[in-house]
């Protein structure tokens, strides 16, 4: 079987615009904003800087582990926790566990709400097929890994070989 | 409500008095949002005669139905006052994230009016608004002033409107900011919000723009996004930002080197966007749901400068304080007085405007040290530069007499007329980094009749004459002839002005970044009819689309004929018209020898446009055609005055 994919953030290269947000809750929601986001950007404009904060998709989840109802649950199939908007009471629990702050309580309902890799879409997530910078992309870990490794692998050698030569 | 959030915020900072006032269907038909609905406010609010500093004057912030939408680039906000440079209908666009904000808050427009006892800042936080004590924060920078903002309303993730010292100091062309670094450049918009004593409007917009039809807005927000995937104008922005116009400049001999006296120069690429990115890049920025992330994060790594870092910067900043200046040997100049112009929140391009023309009256020994307080203000000198950015944001010494606009500044030194000859500038306002005899007769001719002063090379953008060949077959779409895609010719030069001046005006309405529709040719007219109706669940069609544009235009026009400025004011600066290009060292620079031939333009353009062709005023037709019949009625009187005053020397500037 081969490996599920998974949302990868490299916040070096976030430019920080946003297109993630607007496509996942128009997707999700039908309505464009911030507030009905599953992934969330946070800028320090004053340096120029942009962060991603979405759900990483953890093994141990904490979100489904702190869940009193079963509402949050790790979904074998989609290889990340599930929020069942029927069984969740709107405790906040699985938001203040998340790690990153990937969890929010929904305007409208009151109920937890969660990236779940925008399920039924051809494309994969809208965040990463909509990211312009490929600050969020839907690879498998294993080969992302391997194109990290490369990737580190050639800045050394690159900065070995300016070294011997400078 | 769909699209729109129906309502405006109205502030008089005056009485304190803060109003919400519905916005009625048949308003929003008719004039869509953002630059349509302030420039309707202006006209109607804002006697010709006005003072721009009158406290009664408004300042008008619009965002359009497409704000914090999917739509590619929907962060923009239209800035609009009567502009204390030119006197003038003044307005001008920002990016970055402020405008959604707003949009998320509630608002579809806020006016501003009146003026505080004391510096104040306004705090919308959703459906409260409150005027807030800003004493502590008048006189800082941009950079300082937003994280204390932040810090003291406890929430970071806030946006932020903001003018600088030269706002406050009501520099004649200090400009608007929003998260910290994007501007709102042109026509002294901050000059107006620092005589209202307003120093900040700090926002958070918790709400969210409803869709009418999201499943079509999906389609049609993907297929764009797709596109701008292999765009090849979206490729070179995302590269290297607008910068990666400089070696372009350069080739085309549109580069303003020394006040526009040469097209080039042979180390132009010094500056240039393939270099910024190779040496001082820190990050690319994008705002608010932009595909295109054209935004730069610099930081200057070596030299005197070094470890200063800003937002920016952008062609139109980068080279009025640089190369305009003569500056490009060492580029870290030029950056770091890309950081002043922000830090001080002044209009770049004016900035250097005002400079280079004082450059060019000591070069042809109209002014001497005697006049400017000792400094050598010779073509490259980068210390003057330095010193007198720093004197025009804080209204000292010699930079006290530039902050008031070239123009003004001659007639202030008492210079003689020829002075105004190397100010460069149409109705008071000076051109961007822009040079027609190169970049294209498109843009000669719209600097003429752009309805904000000689800038607007944002007022039509015609890019069609730019990157148009980068998309074939498009000027023959549009426009009915290829070969309208060369710069140097006059073939199809007046329509494409008058077409892209209604697209570009509509965009605006709309308050979506006219990159993704003028630069990069990638979002169409029936792309925009496509996602307004899909957003508003309306049924506009392209020809109303287009139509809302020429109201606008034509609404702004009349704006200027009621200060008696019609068709004797529609030119260029002389230099365009009489001064063939000069070679300067560069040997495949295009365009050696080139004037403008504007005349050959004007003609057909107030023919498609159904103006006068004596006075350049709407005819009465066009503006009831267009459902201005007020309009109409208020030009009726002015067009024999006008006439009658035909003899009366060019006016370089109003009230």
């Amino acid at each position: 079987m081969s490996e599920q994919k998974k949302l990868i953030y490299n916040n070096e290269i976030c430019t920080g615009c946003r297109s993630c947000v607007v496509g996942c809750s128009l997707y999700h929601d039908g309505e464009c904003g911030k507030v009905v986001s599953r992934v969330a950007i946070v800028r320090n404009e004053q340096h120029g800087e942009s962060y991603v904060v979405g759900c990483d998709g953890c093994t141990d989840a904490p979100c489904a582990a702190v869940c009193p109802t079963g509402a949050c649950a790790m979904d074998p199939v989609a290889g990340i926790t599930k929020v069942d908007a029927n069984k969740c009471i709107g405790c906040k629990e699985c938001a203040n566990a998340c790690p990153f702050g990937a969890i929010n309580m929904h305007y409208k309902t009151g109920k937890a709400f969660k990236c779940d890799l925008c399920e039924g879409r051809d494309e994969g997530p809208v965040c990463a097929d909509w990211c312009v910078s490929g600050a969020i992309s839907y690879e498998t870990p294993t080969i992302a890994m391997k194109g990290k490794r490369r990737e580190k692998l050639n800045e050394r050698l690159k900065a070995a070989k300016v070294g011997e030569e400078g | 409500m769909y699209g729109w959030a129906g309502q405006r915020l109205r502030v008089d900072l005056t009485t304190g008095e803060i109003t919400k006032e519905p916005l009625s269907y048949e308003y929003r038909r008719k004039w869509i949002g953002g630059r349509g609905f302030n420039s309707e406010v202006m006209y109607n609010e804002v006697p010709a005669n006005m003072d721009p500093f009158d406290p009664r004057a408004r300042v008008c912030f619009g965002t359009g139905p497409m704000s914090g939408t999917a739509a590619p680039s929907t962060g923009r906000v239209t800035v609009t006052c009567k502009s204390p440079l030119t006197g003038g209908f003044g307005d001008s666009n920002m990016g970055g994230h402020w405008g959604a904000e707003v949009k998320y808050a509630g608002y579809d427009q806020i006016i501003i009016q009146g003026r505080a006892k004391h510096p104040v800042y306004l705090w919308i936080d959703d459906d409260k608004v409150e005027i807030r004590d800003a004493r502590h924060l008048w006189g800082k920078f941009p950079r300082d002033a937003d994280p204390m903002i932040k810090q003291e309303l406890g929430d970071e993730d806030i946006h932020i409107m903001m003018i600088g010292p030269a706002g406050e100091n009501m520099v004649r062309f200090a400009c608007a900011f929003n998260d910290v670094w994007r501007a709102a450049g042109r026509t002294g918009t901050g000059a107006v919000i620092g005589s209202k004593n307003l120093k900040a409007i700090a926002t958070r917009g918790s709400g969210t723009v409803k869709i009418a039809d999201p499943k079509k807005m999906m389609d049609v927000c993907n297929r764009l996004r797709q596109a701008f995937k292999t765009d090849p104008m979206k490729i070179g922005l995302n590269m290297f930002g607008s910068l990666c116009l400089i070696n372009v400049a350069n080739r085309d001999g549109w580069f303003p080197w020394n006040n526009f006296q040469f097209g080039s120069h042979p180390l132009a690429n010094n500056v240039s966007g393939e270099s910024h990115a190779e040496t001082v890049l820190k990050h690319r920025e994008g705002c608010f749901a932009c595909p295109i992330a054209c935004g730069r994060f610099t930081e200057i790594r070596d030299g005197k400068y070094a470890g200063e870092t800003f937002g920016g910067p952008e062609y139109e900043h980068a080279v009025p304080t640089g190369p305009r200046c003569g500056i490009v040997e060492d580029p870290n100049d030029v950056w770091h007085n890309c950081r002043l112009t922000n830090d001080y929140g002044l209009d770049a391009i004016e900035c250097g405007g005002a400079i280079s023309s004082a450059m060019e009256w000591f070069q042809r020994g109209l002014i001497t040290t005697k006049d400017t307080g000792g400094l050598e203000l010779t073509f490259g000198n980068a210390d003057a530069t330095e010193k007198l950015i720093h004197q025009i944001g804080q209204r000292k010494g010699f930079g006290a007499i530039l902050a008031e606009g070239a123009d003004r500044a001659a007639d202030k030194l008492g210079l003689p007329k020829e002075a105004h000859y190397y100010t460069i500038t149409t109705r008071g306002m000076t051109l961007p980094g822009d040079d027609p005899r190169g970049l294209g007769f498109g843009y000669g001719l719209s600097f003429a009749v752009g309805t904000r002063g000689g800038c607007d090379h944002l007022r039509s953008l015609c890019c069609l004459e730019l990157s148009g060949a980068l998309y074939p077959g498009l000027n023959t779409k549009l426009l009915g002839d290829e070969s309208a895609n060369k710069p140097v010719t006059t073939n199809g030069k007046s329509y494409m002005v008058y077409y892209e001046e209604n697209q570009k005006a509509t965009t605006d309405c709309l308050n979506v970044c006219c990159f993704t529709t003028h630069w990069s040719y990638a979002v169409l007219t029936p792309d925009q009819v496509e996602y307004l109706n899909a957003v508003t669940g309306l049924d506009f069609t392209e020809e109303e689309f287009q139509e809302v544009g020429e109201r606008v235009v034509n609404l702004e026009r009349a704006y200027w004929n009621k200060h008696m400025s019609g068709a004797r004011e529609d030119t260029v600066p002389e230099r365009f018209l009489k001064e063939p290009m000069p070679e300067n060292g560069v040997d495949y620079q295009t365009n050696i020898g080139a004037t403008l031939p504007l005349n050959e333009m004007l003609p057909q353009y107030y023919k498609y446009r159904d103006w006068d062709s004596k006075t350049g005023f709407p005819t009465e037709r066009k503006l009831k055609q267009l459902g201005l019949e007020n309009v109409a009625k208020d030009l009726a009187p002015l067009r024999s005055k006008y006439l009658s005053e035909a003899e009366k020397k060019n006016v370089k500037y109003y009230v």
